[in-house]
C-alpha cells in the first residue's frame, strides 16, 4: 500500500507477499531463475513492487472503459473485479488475466470482499450513481485511493461525506470527468488567458431531468444479483430498462430514473457544469442562490456565486458554455491547471496515488460541480428559487428544501 | 467554435428580480385531478402509468405556503398508508410525505417500520421529516426491530444526529448482531456529541476484532464533529483514546492528522 509520504508497506495477503518476495529477490543472485522480466519490470513496465495494485467495482459500459485504461498502464497491476452480474465480472476477470498471461485476477459479487483485501492500493468505481458514495467512502475507510466515475454523487449530503472520508484517511480520490479539462479548451484558454476581461456569466445547456420509474417487474436474469444492484435505492422489481447502462436518457436506462441518477442534469452536467465552473474559475465555490424561472412553461435557472458570477442553466437563446465577459477589458493571464503524470485523467490519478498530491479532478472539486446539478434538480422539483449555504451544506431556513439534501438508504446500507 | 460573448445576459439582476416575483405566483390545485389521482392510488401497482399521479405531485408544489391545503393533502396521503393499497402505491405516498409530512403523518409511517417491504420507505419519509415526533417514532421502534430493519433505523437516527438516541445506541454497542453494533457506533459518530464521544472511546477499548474498523471510523467522525463544534479538548481526548498501536496504519495516520488539526497545524 502506498502512503502519503511516498513509501509503501507490505501486507499479509498472498499477493502482497509475492510482491514483497519479488522485491527482496530482485537483489539476490542465488535465485535468478524465478524472477521473470515481467516481475522485475521492463521498458515502461516498472517492477511489480512499484506498481499500483488496483481493482475495479462496476464493470459496465464506463467501468469497462476505465478498466481498459488502467489495464493498459505499465505502472498498474490489476488484480480484482467486482460486478453484480456474473457474466460481466467473469468476462472482466478473463480480460485482466489475458492481459497479464496469468490467473491472478479475482472476481467478486460483493465489493466489501474486494475492499477487505489489503494488497489492493486503489479502486475505480463505475457503478450506477446511487452506489458511488457508499463505495468510495468504504474504500477510504480501508485506506484505498479511488477513481470515481462521474457524476460522483446522487445527493447533496453524499458529497461532503466523500470529501470528509478522503481527507480523514489521506486518500487520493479523483472524480471521473475527463471532459472538464479536455473538451472546452477554447473557452478555458480565453477565460484563463484574460482575453474576455472580468467574466460576468456563463451558460450551460444540459438535460433532461430524471423521472420516477414505475416499470412492471420481469424475471431476474440468471446470475444477476438484483438486490445488490438496487443496494441503497428503494426496492423495485427488476426490469431491463431500470438497470440498463445505456447512455440514453429516455426511459430505457438507469440514467433516466431519479432513484439511480440525476438524469442529464448530473450525467452530462458533470461535464458541462464542470467545464463551465473550471473555465470561469469558480471550481472551489458553490452557488449561494439558485433562481428558478418559468417563462410560460419554459423552465430555466440562474445560479449566483458568492463572487457575483452568474451561471445560467438552459438560458433561452444562449449556447452551451457561452461566456459573457467585459468588452474592452483584458486581464492578466493565469496558468491553466492540468493533469499530472502521463495518460490523461487516468494517468493523473495514478501519478497522484504515487506522489500523494491532489488530482486534477480532486473529489472536492468534483463534488462542487455535482452540487450545482443537485441544487438545480431541487429547484426544478420544488419549482422555486433557493438559497444555499456552502459552509453549512444546507438551505438556510428552508425546511422543505433541506429534506431533499439526502434520502434514506435501504437497509442494511448506511452512510 | 462559438463566440464566447453574451451581451444579452447583461441585465441579469433584473432577470433575477423578475424570476423571484414570478416564482411567487403559484399554480392553483386542480382538485378534480387530485381526486382522480387518489382514486388511481387504490389500484396503482408496478406497471401503472406513473403520470396518472402527477396531479398529486403538482398539489405538493401548489400547496406550499397554504397550511390548510397541505394538511388536507397530507391527511389523504397518510390514509393511503393505512389502506390495503399496493406496495407501489405506499412507496409513492412515502416519497410525497418525505417532502410535506409533519407530526400528523408520523403514526401512519411508524406503523410501517417493522414491515419488511415498507420499512425503508417509511424511513424515507421519517428520516427527513424535521418534526421531533419522527425521531421519537424511530427510537421507540428500535426494541421491536431486529436485523437489517434495525440497522436501517439506527442509521436514520444517526443521519438525523438525534441526540436523544444516544442512550439507546449505547445499549446497542455490545449487540450480538455485528451489523447492529457497528451501525450503532457509526450513528454515535454521526451524532458527534461529547457524550457520544465518551461512549465510543469506551467501546474502542473493548471492541472485538471484527468491530474495530467500524468503531475507529465512528471515533474519527465523532472527533471531527467535536472539532467542528469547537470542542477541541474532547476531540483530542477521543483521538488519544483509540488511536493506539493496535490500529492499522491508515487509522493511526488519520488519528495523527486529526490531532494535528486539533492543535491548529496542517497535516
Amino acid at each position: 500500500m502506498w502512503h502519503r509520504d511516498g513509501t509503501r508497506t507490505g501486507s499479509r495477503s498472498p499477493a502482497a507477499n509475492r510482491r514483497e518476495f519479488l522485491k527482496a529477490a530482485a537483489g539476490a543472485v542465488a535465485v535468478p531463475y524465478v524472477i521473470t522480466s515481467a516481475a522485475l519490470g521492463a521498458g515502461d513496465r516498472p517492477a511489480a513492487s512499484e506498481r499500483i495494485v488496483m481493482g475495479g467495482i462496476g464493470i459496465g459500459n464506463m467501468g469497462s472503459g476505465d478498466m481498459g485504461a488502467f489495464l493498459g498502464r505499465g505502472d498498474v497491476q490489476y488484480v480484482a473485479v467486482c460486478d453484480v452480474r456474473k457474466g460481466v465480472r467473469e468476462g472482466a476477470r478473463g480480460r485482466a488475466n489475458q492481459r497479464y498471461g496469468n490467473s491472478d485476477c479475482k472476481a467478486y459479487n460483493d465489493f466489501q470482499e474486494l475492499l477487505a483485501r489489503d494488497d489492493i492500493d486503489a479502486v475505480h468505481v463505475a457503478t450506477p450513481d446511487h452506489w458511488h458514495a457508499l463505495i468510495v467512502v468504504a474504500a477510504c475507510r480501508t485506506g484505498k485511493d479511488a477513481y470515481c466515475q462521474k457524476p460522483e454523487t446522487r445527493t447533496l449530503r453524499e458529497g461532503r461525506l466523500m470529501v470528509d472520508a478522503a481527507r480523514r484517511y489521506g486518500c487520493v480520490v479523483s472524480g471521473g470527468s475527463q471532459r472538464v479539462l479536455e473538451d472546452y479548451r477554447g473557452v478555458v484558454n480565453q477565460c484563463w488567458g484574460g482575453e474576455l476581461g472580468t467574466i460576468k456569466s456563463i451558460n450551460v445547456n444540459v438535460g433532461p431531468l430524471p423521472k420516477p420509474c414505475n416499470l412492471a417487474g420481469e424475471p431476474v436474469p440468471d446470475g444477476f444479483d438484483w438486490d445488490r444492484w438496487l443496494g441503497p435505492a428503494p426496492w423495485a422489481p427488476y426490469h431491463p430498462y431500470r438497470c440498463s447502462g445505456s447512455y440514453a436518457i429516455n426511459g430505457t436506462s438507469w440514467r433516466s430514473f431519479s432513484d439511480y441518477s440525476g438524469g442529464g442534469m448530473t450525467d452530462w452536467g458533470a461535464h458541462h457544469f464542470g467545464g463551465a465552473t473550471f473555465a470561469v474559475d469558480v471550481r472551489e465555490l458553490e452557488p449561494e442562490e439558485v433562481v428558478y424561472h418559468n417563462d410560460h412553461g419554459r423552465e430555466h435557472l440562474t445560479y449566483r456565486y458568492p463572487n457575483g458570477l452568474l451561471l445560467y442553466h438552459n438560458h433561452p437563446g444562449a449556447g452551451n458554455l457561452q461566456v459573457e465577459g467585459t468588452p474592452g477589458e483584458k486581464r492578466e493571464a493565469k496558468p491553466v491547471p492540468t493533469y499530472k503524470g502521463q495518460g490523461g485523467i487516468y494517468g493523473d490519478f495514478i501519478e497522484c496515488c504515487k506522489t500523494r498530491e491532489k488530482p486534477f479532478r480532486d473529489i472536492e472539486l468534483a463534488v462542487h460541480t455535482a452540487t450545482v446539478s443537485h441544487l438545480g434538480l431541487i429547484a426544478y422539483e420544488l419549482k422555486r428559487s433557493l438559497k444555499w449555504d456552502q459552509a453549512a451544506q444546507e438551505f438556510p431556513g428552508d425546511d422543505e428544501a433541506n429534506r431533499l439534501v439526502d434520502r434514506a438508504r435501504r437497509e442494511p446500507w448506511v452512510l | 467554435m462559438q463566440p464566447h460573448k453574451m451581451t444579452r445576459l447583461a441585465a441579469a439582476p433584473a432577470v433575477l428580480a423578475g424570476a423571484a416575483a414570478m416564482a411567487a405566483d403559484k399554480p392553483a390545485v386542480d382538485q378534480d385531478a387530485v381526486d382522480q389521482a387518489f382514486e388511481t392510488l387504490k389500484t396503482y401497482d408496478w406497471g401503472t402509468d406513473r403520470d396518472k399521479l402527477n396531479a398529486i405531485d403538482d398539489a405538493v408544489i401548489a400547496t406550499k405556503g397554504d397550511a390548510a391545503a397541505r394538511k388536507q393533502l397530507e391527511t389523504r396521503l397518510a390514509a393511503v398508508l393505512k389502506s390495503d393499497a399496493s406496495r407501489s402505491a405506499k412507496d409513492y405516498v412515502c416519497r410525497k410525505l418525505r417532502t410535506i409530512g409533519t407530526a400528523e403523518s408520523v403514526p401512519a409511517l411508524a406503523a410501517l417500520l417493522p414491515d419488511k417491504e415498507l420499512s425503508h420507505m417509511s424511513r424515507y419519509a421519517l428520516e427527513r421529516i424535521s418534526a421531533p415526533e419522527a425521531a421519537a417514532a424511530m427510537r421507540d421502534a428500535l426494541p421491536k426491530l431486529s436485523g437489517a430493519l434495525k440497522v436501517g433505523t439506527i442509521g436514520s437516527l444517526g443521519v438525523r444526529r438525534d441526540a436523544d438516541a444516544v442512550a439507546a445506541l449505547a445499549g446497542l454497542l455490545g449487540d450480538g448482531d455485528k451489523a447492529v453494533a457497528s451501525t450503532a457506533a457509526a450513528a454515535l459518530g454521526m451524532i458527534g456529541s461529547p457524550e457520544a464521544g465518551q461512549l465510543l472511546s469506551q467501546s474502542a477499548k473493548k471492541a472485538p476484532e471484527g468491530l474495530k474498523p467500524a468503531v475507529a471510523d465512528a471515533c474519527l467522525a465523532c472527533a471531527e464533529q467535536l472539532l467542528a463544534d469547537g470542542k477541541k479538548a474532547e476531540a483530542m481526548g477521543l483521538y488519544q483514546a483509540f488511536g493506539g498501536e493496535d490500529q492499522p496504519r491508515h487509522i493511526r495516520l488519520a488519528v495523527t492528522r486529526g490531532l494535528l488539526k486539533a492543535a491548529g497545524k496542517k497535516d
